[in-house]
Parts: C-alpha cells; structure tokens; sequence
C-alpha cells in the first residue's frame, strides 16, 4: 500500500478547504469524545493515588449531614491497622457575601497536628506548619484559593457560621500546594469546639490505614464495632466518598455515554458524507485508474486510506485541542479531586486515534466499496 | 432599480436603429508576463433586424466579442454602445438587470438547470420581472410552443435530447421578447439533423418577429442561415465581404 | 426571492445521502441543546410549582438552606404572633415548625445511595400545603413513627414504598402513606410527625425552619421586612418561591455541560454543512453562470444558496426535535445544592422547539454564508468555463 502513498496524500489536499473543514469537523468531535473519555478514566478506571488509597472516611450511616458523637474517634483510633484519625469538620457558613459563588469554598475544622501526617501530599514550608500549629485561631488555605482572593500570609479571614451559630475569625498561616485539592481552607477544630461546648459532635472522620491490606479490614471493623449503638456509621474508601458526592449530582455514566454516543455518531455522518462526496466527484478519475490497470482491491485501499489519513489528522488536533481543554476544566471549580488532576492520559490518547481510524473505515467503507466496484465504461461517461 | 432599466429602454426606442455599435475594441489578456490581444479595434455596426453571423477559426476573437458585447468581459479600450447604452457606464447589479430586459443568450452545453423542468427553465428569467405568475406561465408556454416543444413542458433536461435541450435554451432566451439575441456555436453539441431545426428556429425568429440575432459559429453550413456575414481572423474584424487568406 | 424555491428544494432532494447525512448531524446537535433546554424548562416548571409567593420561610440569620439552619423553639413561639400571619381553620395562625434532615437511601439511578430530604411537619405545615392530595394509604399519626413519601420517593427509592420500614436514628419507621403534591417539589420529600423526627434524632429543642403564611400578596414582603428587622429573633426570611430557586442553582452544573456540548458540536456541524453547501456550488457552477447571463443578480444566487443552506438545516432542527420529543414527560433526579435528590419531568415545550429551530438555523448560516458568498462572487465567463 506504501507505494500508493503519493496518490493518497494528493488526493487527500486537492480540495485543500473541504479536506480542513472535515479535520476541523472531525477534530472537534473527536476532542469532546477523548473529553469525555478521560472523564470517565479519571473517574473510574485511574489507578488511586498510593496516597489516596489509604485513606477512609466515616460518616453517619443515615447522611453526612447527621453528626456522629465525638468519642466515636477515639474508637476508632484504637482498631488495628488504623495509623491515624482525624476529625474532617465540614464548616459551612459565609465569606463576606454568601450570594457571589466566587465566596463559597470548602472550610474544614481538622486536628493541625495530624493533618500533615494524613495527608502527606499537602506540601508547606515547615516554619508556616509551626505557625499553624501553634496558633488556636489560624489557618491554611490552598495555593489557588489564595491566588483567587489574594489572601497573603497574616490576612484575617472571617466566616459567618450557620449550622454553627459563631463568627469564625481566622489567620491565614500558611499557604499549601496540593493538586488533588487546591482551594479549600483548614483551621483548628478545637476552635470550634471550645466556643461551642455543648455540641461535642462529628460528621466526618478522616482515617489513615498502615497498609492497603488493612482497609478492608478497617471498614468492617470500623462499622461492625457501632452496628449496635444509636448513631451507626459507615466507612468507605477517599474515594469512594468523593464519587457518592458526584453520584449525588446526577446520573454521570448516562450522561457521559449520551454524549459520546451523539458525538461518535456525528463524526461517522460527517466522515461518511466528505468520503462519499470526494468519490462521487471522482468517479471518471476512477474510471481512468480502472482503464490503466488498478485493481478493484488498489481502488479500495486507496480510498480507504484517505479517509483514515483525514480522519487520524483530525484525531492529532482533537488531541491537542482536549489537552486544551482539560487545563479550562482543571481551572475551573473543584467538583471532585478526580476532576483537578485531568489531563489526556496516553491510553485515552491512543484510543481517541483508534476511534478516529475505525470510525473512518466504517464511514468510508460504502463509497470505497462502490468506486472499487464502478463499471469503467460508466465510470467515464459521468461527467460530475 | 427597476425604473432605471424602464428609463434606458425608452432612451433605446428613441435612439436609432443601431444595435451594436463598436469602435476600437480592444481586449487583451496578460497570462504571466505575456500580453495576447483577442480583438484588436473591432470596429462593427449591425442594425436592428439584421441575423449576422461572426465566422472564424478558433482564436479568432470571435467569442471575445461576443462576451464583450453580451456585458460579461470588460473591453481594456474603445468604445461600445449595444442597443444606445454605454456598457463600460454600468455597474455590475445594472448590468444583471439590462441582460435581463434587452438579451437573450443561447450557449452551445444548453446550460439548462438540470433540476427544473422544461416549462421553468423558460419562466426562469420571467422571474426577474414584475409579471404576474400566470402571465409567466403562459408566457413560457408561447415561447416553448414557438420552438416546437409544447409537449414537453414537465420534462426534465435529462428526459430530452440535445436538440430539444437547445430549443428550450432558445424559448427561455427569447421568453423576455429580447431587442438582442446573442447565440454562441449553437451547434456545436448537436447531430445534422438537430442542428438544422435550431438554426431554422433562429431564422424564423429573425424573419417573422424581426429579431436581431447575433450568431458565432465556426461552421459555414450555420452561416448560410444568417442573413450577413462577418470573418474575425487573428483577433481582427476583416472588412465586409473579406474572407481570412487561406 | 428571485430564484424559485423548488431550485433548492429539488436540488437538495437530488443529492439525498448527503443532505440528509448532514441534517442528521445537525439534528444530533441540536438534540443535545434540546436535552439540556428540555431539563432547564422541568426544572423551572418544577420551582413554579413549588414556591408559593405567599409563604414565608424563617431560618436562621446566616443560613442558606434549611438543613444547616437551627431555630429553636422558643423563637418559633414568638414569630408566630407577628402580625400579617394568615389564619388557618381552628383560628390558630398558619405557620409551621418544620425540621430537614437528609437520610442516604439507595435509589433506581444509584444503587450506593442519593439523599431524600425527610420533613417534620406540624399539622398547620398540612394545611398550608393544600396542594398536596393524599394518592394511596394514610396520613401518619401523631406520635408514630410513620412517614408519608412524595409520589417520585415512592417510584424512585424501592426501599421507600408503601409498607417498607426505614431506620433512622433509633427508631424503625414505617411508610403508611403516598402524596402527589402536584408537580412540586413535594414530590421529592418525605413527611412525618414534627416532633416524632426530632425526638428520634435528639433535637427536640433545636429544629431546622419554620413555614408561614402571609394574609395576602402585600403582607408577605412586610412580613419578611418585619422578621429580618426583628434583631431579637435573629432570623433570615424569604419567600418559598425564592427559596427554591437558590436551592436549584445546581441545575447550572448540567446546563452548563449542555450548552458547552451543543457549542463545541455546533462549530463542528457548521464546518460539515458548509463542506456540503462549498460541494453544492463547485457543482453547481456552470448552471450558476447561466443564471446570471439569464440577469439574475449576484445578490440573488447568495440568497439562493444561503437559502438552500437554511433549508438544509432546518430540515436537521426538525429532525432534531424528533428526536428529543419521545423525551418529553421522562423524570429524573437531581441533586440540590445541599445534594438531596429533587426529582423532575424533561419538558420539551413549544418554545424549546422553536430554539432548537433557530439554532439549526444559525448553524445553517454560519455554514452557508461562506459558500453561497463564494458563488455569488464567481466570474460569469470561468463559471460558464467550469466543466
């Protein structure tokens, strides 16, 4: 087929609009498909972080949004193969004004101690970790979250809290670095719990296992040991708890495979209809091929070619177009951990071009097929 | 727009019976860094009710003078007046309207809109002006019965042969009752016998209805229906009655 | 228009495949808008219905959403007495202590779980909502750990039909009841015994909201002025009507993903029409050439093609509203911003018809307009020329 290589590379640029138009066409589906592709691999098919994955969370069996009684963290320091647990204090309440989504960020009471132990990828300077830890009243705050509201070491940053009826005034202390989660903000949840003696309770626990052997261990233990008590609990892995919050917002497989599936199809009509129109123009040029002695198999092979050259040159722009867009969505708000880290990883890379030739040898398949098989004499009195 | 047009034909009917008056035209073509002259001061009056034909090899200039004088190429010198109108003074909308009131142009390929039938192909130009639809219609009906093919009013171009495919042309070319009909190498796609019905028609047309006609052919047997003859020969205009020496 | 209609028409009927080819894509495109346009107008209908502009809801000051909100009981037994409360049938006025809770219960669409919001609702909360009809079983008694579920709880949730027993916190609490609450958002809730709900979860002081009626359409803003000026109860007011549609907002998530989707297919369809409507002229060029010889103006052909362009597309709109109607009246769920399940119909209106219309036909234009303006500018004599 090499040596028909010139022919199809000339005839893919004689109609040198139509063959970009098609590319762009193609390029732009192509680029949603790897867009949702890689949406679903980071979701479901990426391997969990090494540190993610010994990570759990405990919850109120009946809803997050139900406390748990704050003993139940000693409890569950004291089951095997747990490191370390943490309290993971969901604050909600106001920045400044509640109605401007620009001021709605996550603002989570942890232990200032533990947390850089939990989570180890959260990457500070040890002299504002000292800071931090020394200081009832401080914070941290993600570097993105900072760069947002240009909050600088020593800023005051007060919340209005709800759910706890307090003014939270905070210093900012520190400035992390963590790519899963860069706009959150963590403060003492000793804070908290002194200026609100009566309301010793918890929503969230934060664990750590020693191993990724322990955590199956750690989820059965953790839930069997308060099956009987009034609040009971559940336990699933980080992330896990991260896609019931997706989960939440709707149906994200349906949506996901709706979309490809519309895309998919789009690109087969428009590949199927540029092939289809390059061939009709083309019928006398086959007839002469016919006439100079290419076999039906060479006519096929050279029209599938082009459609596939066409095709996989949509497929590398919709590459770099997708990459493009992954940084658009890796800026944008922070849904869901999965969603911080997006890139196009090679294998979606790899079969967003599969999908580019496959769909091109589906959708050229017809036109090829009929031109292979032309009468010669026919072939010669068309005239467009 | 429509009143311009209006206007000229009345400048046309008061003027004198000159229908194409040319002096000096010159076409010339660069291609690349060569100059070739088409025509070269052509020099040609044909008065109205004359069916003249512009004979000569291919390269002649023949064609050139008939684009110029049908207002679809621009002469690059002298001066041209069809039917009292200087067409160097109008723009290309006013162009597009004056063909539509004053010519009729038959093409040696037809050119028929391969999706329209007989009957609408002829109406086609008809749209252009403000007559009602009905009056449209049988005014395309009277002009497809003057060439001969009143029974094949719902057919399809491809439904028809060469010949009757160029009496169609002809209707829709004559449906406007145009001052000038402009032919280009009528024949050029038909057998003999076809051939002659349609250069009968023409003549018909110039002899009953007084049309003037303007015929460019490089066949000496469609000639012998025109009622003048011209020769071009290397982009000249030979005199009256001068033959190319060959 | 000048040059006839069935010029168009016929032509495009002559190259079928390839019309309909990218109609169908035009159709897919629109598709997705309508899908996004058919969820926003079941949601808005859905916040229609749901708010009544005469009911006030009290949370407190700093809350944006009943479930982080607490109000005590004490401040409820003083705002009660405000004046501007409509007055139910025993003479007592309308309004109601209410207590939200979210319960994490596993649902058709997601087996692991969405959360269904349980209401605590005191018998003038009932009364208040007079739009709710009681479709099968009974209302729960006072005193019982009974639970009423709204009609889309009963279909989406197995383990909340008629019968089944629900654990909360301590006690097991069994559905005796099912309400259709006409197309609000009602339907997504599940009601029981106020002070039953706050005794199972230890809360009997500290409630969530409360619910009042103004006396009429003027009382309602005065009654809001009235409880947010009142510095001693320290409460938030605002109407039911408004209250939903903060609670909605992220719909926008969704709407958001639509419209980028149809945007990003959109430019791609308009590149496949316009290679369509460039292939329809390059064929097309002789006969454009003996249409102007015949007088018709360059103007003219450009509205022809772009007309034919037009034609094209909206054949692909229709098609596209095709394809979305059987979509009309399905339901599904979705998450408020406090990530509790409100269920909705897909509503595939007049108006969203008509704007997937316009939209194949501003898709029509941007691939027309470049190839009708290419043919309008050929040169009689090489269109004449063009084999």
């Amino acid at each position: 087929m090499g040596r028909y290589f010139p022919l199809v590379w000339k005839n893919a640029s004689r109609n040198r609009r139509r063959s970009l138009l098609t590319i762009s066409s193609l390029a732009l589906s192509l680029c949603l498909l790897g867009l949702m592709m890689a949406i679903y691999h980071a979701l479901y098919l990426s391997e969990t972080d090494p540190a993610q994955a010994l990570r759990l969370f405990t919850r109120n069996r009946v809803s997050i949004t139900l406390p748990m009684p704050a003993f139940y963290l000693q409890r569950i320091l004291a089951v095997g193969g747990v490191k370390q647990a943490m309290e993971f204090q969901w604050f909600g309440g106001a920045y400044k004004d509640a109605r401007d989504p620009k001021n709605f960020f996550a603002r989570f009471g942890i232990d200032p101690n533990k947390i850089f132990t939990l989570y180890a990828e959260m990457r500070m300077p040890e002299d504002q970790k000292k800071a931090f830890q020394s200081e009832r009243t401080a914070c941290i705050v993600g570097r993105r979250l900072a760069e947002k509201h240009n909050f600088r070491l020593g800023d005051r940053i007060t919340l209005q809290g709800n759910i706890y009826p307090m003014a939270l005034e905070l210093v900012v202390r520190g400035i992390y670095d963590n790519e899963l989660d860069p706009e959150s903000l963590y403060f003492h949840w000793e804070y908290v719990r002194q200026a609100m003696p009566g309301r010793d309770q918890l929503s969230a626990i934060s664990i750590l296992a020693d191993s990724p052997d322990s955590v199956p261990r750690i989820i059965h233990a953790v839930d069997e040991q308060f099956r009987n008590a009034t609040v009971q609990t559940r336990t699933e892995t980080e992330r896990a708890f991260g896609l019931s919050f997706l989960h939440m917002m709707g149906n994200v497989k349906l949506i996901l495979f709706s979309i490809c599936a519309a895309v998919t199809f789009t690109i087969m009509l428009v590949s199927a209809n540029t092939m289809a129109m390059s061939v009709r123009e083309r019928v006398r040029e086959i007839g002469i091929l016919k006439t100079l002695g290419f076999r039906p198999s060479a006519i096929l092979g050279i029209i599938l070619s082009e459609a596939m050259l066409i095709a996989l040159m949509g497929g590398i722009a919709s590459y770099f177009l997708a990459r493009a867009l992954c940084g658009v969505i890796r800026s944008g708000p922070a849904f869901s951990s999965e969603l911080m880290t997006l890139t196009i990883r090679p294998q979606v890379a790899l079969v967003m071009q599969l999908a580019a030739v496959m769909i091109a040898f589906v959708s050229s398949f017809v036109p090829a097929w009929s031109a292979a098989r032309i009468n010669i004499l026919e072939a010669l009195r068309r005239t467009d | 727009m429509s009143e311009t047009v209006e206007a000229m034909s009345e400048t046309v009917e008061a003027m004198s019976e000159t229908v194409i008056d040319t002096r000096h035209l010159t076409r010339e073509y660069s291609r690349d860094e060569y100059k070739v002259v088409a025509l070269k001061d052509a020099c040609l009056e044909v008065q109205k009710g004359e069916f003249l034909a512009l004979m000569g090899p291919s390269g002649s200039g023949k064609s050139t003078l008939l684009y110029l004088i049908a207002a679809m190429e621009r002469p690059t010198a002298g001066e041209l007046r069809v039917l009292g109108q200087d067409l160097n003074r109008l723009s290309d909308g006013e162009i597009a309207h004056w063909r539509n009131a004053h010519i009729g142009f038959v093409f040696q390929s037809f050119n028929l809109i391969p999706v329209l039938t007989a009957l609408e192909n002829v109406e086609l130009p008809l749209k252009l002006t403000h007559l009602k639809k009905r009056e449209r219609h049988e005014h395309a009906e009277t002009a497809l019965k003057l060439v001969g093919l009143s029974d094949r009013l719902k057919h399809f171009p491809r439904q028809l042969s060469g010949g009757q495919e160029q009496r169609v042309a002809i209707a829709r070319a004559l449906v406007t009752d145009p001052d000038l009909i402009l032919v280009d190498e009528p024949t050029g796609n038909l057998d003999a016998k076809s051939a002659n019905e349609v250069l009968e028609i023409l003549a018909k047309l110039n002899k009953d209805y007084s049309k003037t006609i303007l015929l460019v052919t490089h066949d000496p047997h469609a000639a012998r229906f025109a009622t003048k003859v011209r020769y071009l020969d290397k982009g000249e205009l030979l005199p009256e009655g001068q033959k190319p020496a060959d | 228009m000048k040059i006839p209609l069935a010029y168009n028409l016929r032509n495009l009927a002559v190259r079928k495949a390839t019309t309909l080819m990218t109609a169908l894509g035009i159709a897919l495109t629109v598709a997705v808008l309508l899908t996004t346009m058919a969820m926003v107008e079941g949601l808005n209908s859905l916040l229609r219905s749901s708010g009544n502009p005469l009911h006030v809801l009290v949370m407190r000051k700093g809350s944006s959403d009943e479930l982080s909100s607490n109000l005590n009981r004490q401040v409820f037994q003083d705002l009660k007495f405000k004046s501007g409360i409509a007055r139910g049938k025993g003479g007592d006025p309308l309004a109601s202590l209410e207590m939200v809770i979210v319960v994490n219960l596993p649902s058709v669409d997601n087996p692991d779980g969405s959360n269904v919001t349980f209401r605590g609702v005191s018998p003038a909360g009932l009364e208040m909502r007079d739009h709710i009809r009681l479709a099968s079983g009974r209302w729960f008694q006072p005193g019982r750990a009974e639970l009423v579920v709204g009609k889309y709880i009963a279909s989406r949730f197995p383990d909340a039909r008629l019968g089944k027993k629900i654990r909360l916190a301590r006690a097991d609490w069994e559905v005796v009841g099912v309400m259709d609450a006409a197309n609000s958002a009602a339907n997504s809730e599940v009601f029981a015994d106020v002070n039953q709900l706050s005794a199972d979860n230890n809360r009997t002081e500290v409630l969530s909201s409360a619910l009042i009626r103004a006396a009429d359409e003027a009382a309602a803003p005065a009654l809001i002025r009235d409880l947010e000026a009142d510095r001693r109860l320290n409460v938030t007011a605002l109407t039911e009507k408004e209250y939903y549609e903060l609670q909605m907002r992220s719909g926008d998530l969704f709407r958001y993903l639509g419209l980028f989707v149809s945007l990003i297919m959109a430019v791609g369809s308009a590149f496949a029409a316009m290679n369509t409507m460039y292939a329809a002229v390059a064929r097309r060029t002789r006969e454009i050439g003996a249409l102007r010889v015949l007088g018709f103006s360059r103007a003219s052909i450009l509205t022809s093609f772009l007309i034919e362009s037009l034609l094209l597309a909206s054949l692909g709109g229709l098609l596209g509203v095709l394809l979305v109607l059987p979509l009309n009246g399905f339901s599904t769920g979705i998450s408020t911003i406090t990530f509790s399940e409100v269920a909705f119909h897909f509503r595939v209106t007049p108006p969203v018809m008509a704007a997937g219309i316009l939209f194949a036909l501003v898709m029509g234009t941007m691939g027309g307009l470049l190839p009708a303006g290419n043919a309008a500018r050929k040169q009689i004599l090489t269109a004449l020329r063009d084999i």
